[in-house]
């Protein structure tokens, strides 16, 4: 009996994950070259503080942000807490700085705007100023 | 001069020579942040004692504040100092950090000044406990490097190899303090330290791999002095077998695979002591977590097998009463260097309550073949060689 119930258990939280499927994540970044196509892997990287061939500058939403969740599950693949996790020893060690974090999905938008060289990522039905390249998306 | 006062002199004299150090605007440029741990243990038998925890209930072993100020004089170096307020006995309160980074751009980063050695995937942040799933790190493996920190430059240089993110890292310097064994301290100058280790990492992947040597001499009482009657009767290998001054070497191998759900998580290394009172020690970890946010329920499994040279006796018995003594002398001595080897078993539950506060639940399961009651499990008297311990705790980042 013991056995069914921890099997029905692990069933259930192997269900409870919540389903994102439909909606989509674009990254956008403010740079001159409008031909830079980035990898899934790529945008994870820098997103994670990694090196990355072009030279641009993170910036992200809150913990609480749904986008932001989007975006841990379909493009990190890390939970927020893993991720929470992480900067706290990337920083505590010196090692690296996590992104600039902003607001809501208005304010990277300016924030975009007014820098060059940065990148954010946005729900996908949101309309983008022709200004800002779209480099990545999940659809 | 003291290491870490020559550091900290040659920091203020190279930060007061910078033209824009009065001139900076100290509200933006220094940052506070910090963390602690509030760690609550029993173990369940009173024969032993293990991570410093015995039969009664305490807080005060590995419960502990970090506190970092980080100052950016402009965007390519800043200062970091990181002082650590520790409860435990192993420990000495301080500062366990301070140096100046210099990052010329994302692929370089080069520190130099006092630092936590990166033996092991978690060397630099054992006091964070935030950053790692379990209540306490796999004893077996992380109780090995018994110093933390060196005096020195290190430097980092990441770069992107198509889809992998390989990451070199070298640094070299000296460390000249206690080491904290739990049978005591001992006076410790690790001189010609050095190591280097490289990361490679694809998607859910990471690897590593590491070497790190050190010439280290330790101030043993009065074991320089037994060294040179035995190289006075002539007995040149026991003398040597005593002799406190040799290379100790560090390997490390890991392999990390982390997605939503699940994480796997290993390490393996060998430690070579080329001295006699330096012990050969073989390490490794495994752990295997699920992840069903906010809550990571994990198992690990880990083993250290520490064992030094015993070289058979080459002073004579029964030759003349001086050279019993000196003989018996030396057995004595040797004696005072066991073997020690323990495993561990563990479960916990991680639960992030808040996205800065972790709360944790962890049981583990020693066992020892052999204990020497120099590292994180003694034997109190009557130990059966089995022992559970249980702990809750805290962890916060601010």
């Amino acid at each position: 009996m013991a056995r069914v119930l921890t099997l029905l258990v692990v069933c259930y939280l192997g269900f409870v994950q919540p389903s994102y499927a439909a909606e989509a994540v674009i990254v956008v970044a403010n740079t001159a070259d409008k031909s830079i196509q980035l990898s899934r892997q790529q945008v994870r990287n820098l997103f994670m503080g990694g090196a990355l061939p072009y030279d641009l500058d993170a910036v992200a939403l809150p913990p609480e942000n749904h986008t932001r969740v989007l975006f841990n599950t379909k493009v990190v693949g890390l939970t927020e807490s893993r991720i929470q996790s992480y900067w706290a020893q990337m920083r505590f060690t010196g090692r690296k700085k996590g992104p600039v974090e902003l607001k809501n999905e208005k304010l990277v938008v300016e924030y975009l705007m007014s820098n060059v060289g940065t990148i954010g990522y946005l729900p996908a039905g949101m309309s983008i100023p022709d200004e800002l390249t779209v480099l990545y998306s999940t659809n | 001069m003291k290491p870490t006062k020559a550091v900290t002199l040659s920091i203020v004299l190279l930060l007061s020579s910078m033209p824009n150090y009065a001139a900076a605007n100290d509200q933006d440029k220094l940052q506070f942040s910090g963390f602690t741990r509030l760690i609550l243990g029993h173990l369940d038998d009173k024969n032993a004692e293990y991570v410093g925890y015995d039969n009664s209930i305490s807080m005060d072993q590995q419960s502990l504040i970090g506190l970092q100020a980080d100052y950016a004089f402009n965007n390519e170096i800043s200062l970091t100092g990181q002082f650590i307020g520790h409860t435990g006995k192993q420990r000495s309160s301080g500062l366990e950090w301070l140096y100046l980074t210099y990052t010329p751009n994302k692929a370089w980063r080069i520190k130099l000044g006092k630092q936590r050695i990166p033996f092991f995937n978690y060397s630099d942040s054992l006091d964070v406990g935030f950053a790692y799933p379990w209540l306490t790190l796999p004893q077996q493996f992380y109780d090995t490097a018994f110093f933390s920190t060196f005096e020195g430059l290190l430097a980092n240089y990441e770069y992107n190899l198509g889809s992998w993110v390989m990451n070199f890292e070298g640094y070299w310097g000296i460390y000249d303090d206690k080491i904290y064994l739990a049978s005591g301290e001992i006076d410790t100058k690790v001189t010609g330290l050095y190591g280097f280790n490289t990361s490679a990492a694809y998607d859910s992947w990471t690897f590593r791999a590491a070497y790190n040597q050190g010439n280290a001499d330790l101030t043993l009482p009065g074991a320089a002095q037994f060294v040179e009657v035995l190289n006075q009767f002539g007995f040149n290998q026991s003398a040597e077998t005593l002799n406190p001054d040799g290379l100790i070497r560090f390997y490390q191998l890991s392999a990390n695979y982390e997605n939503l759900n699940y994480f796997i998580r290993s390490e393996v290394a060998t430690m070579v002591g080329e001295s006699g009172p330096v012990p050969d020690i073989d390490s490794f970890y495994i752990s295997v977590g699920y992840q069903f946010s906010p809550y990571t329920l994990y198992v690990s499994y880990s083993e250290r097998d520490v064992h030094y040279d015993h070289p058979a006796n080459e002073i004579p018995y029964g030759v003349s009463s001086g050279l019993d003594e000196l003989a018996a002398t030396y057995e004595l001595v040797l004696a005072g260097f066991p073997d020690d080897k323990t495993q561990g078993t563990k479960i916990g539950l991680r639960w992030d309550w808040r996205y800065n506060v972790a709360l944790k639940g962890e049981v583990t399961h020693v066992n020892a073949d052999k204990v020497s009651n120099d590292f994180a499990l003694k034997n109190l008297g009557r130990f059966d060689n089995s022992a559970i311990l249980y702990q809750l705790g805290v962890e916060w980042v601010f």
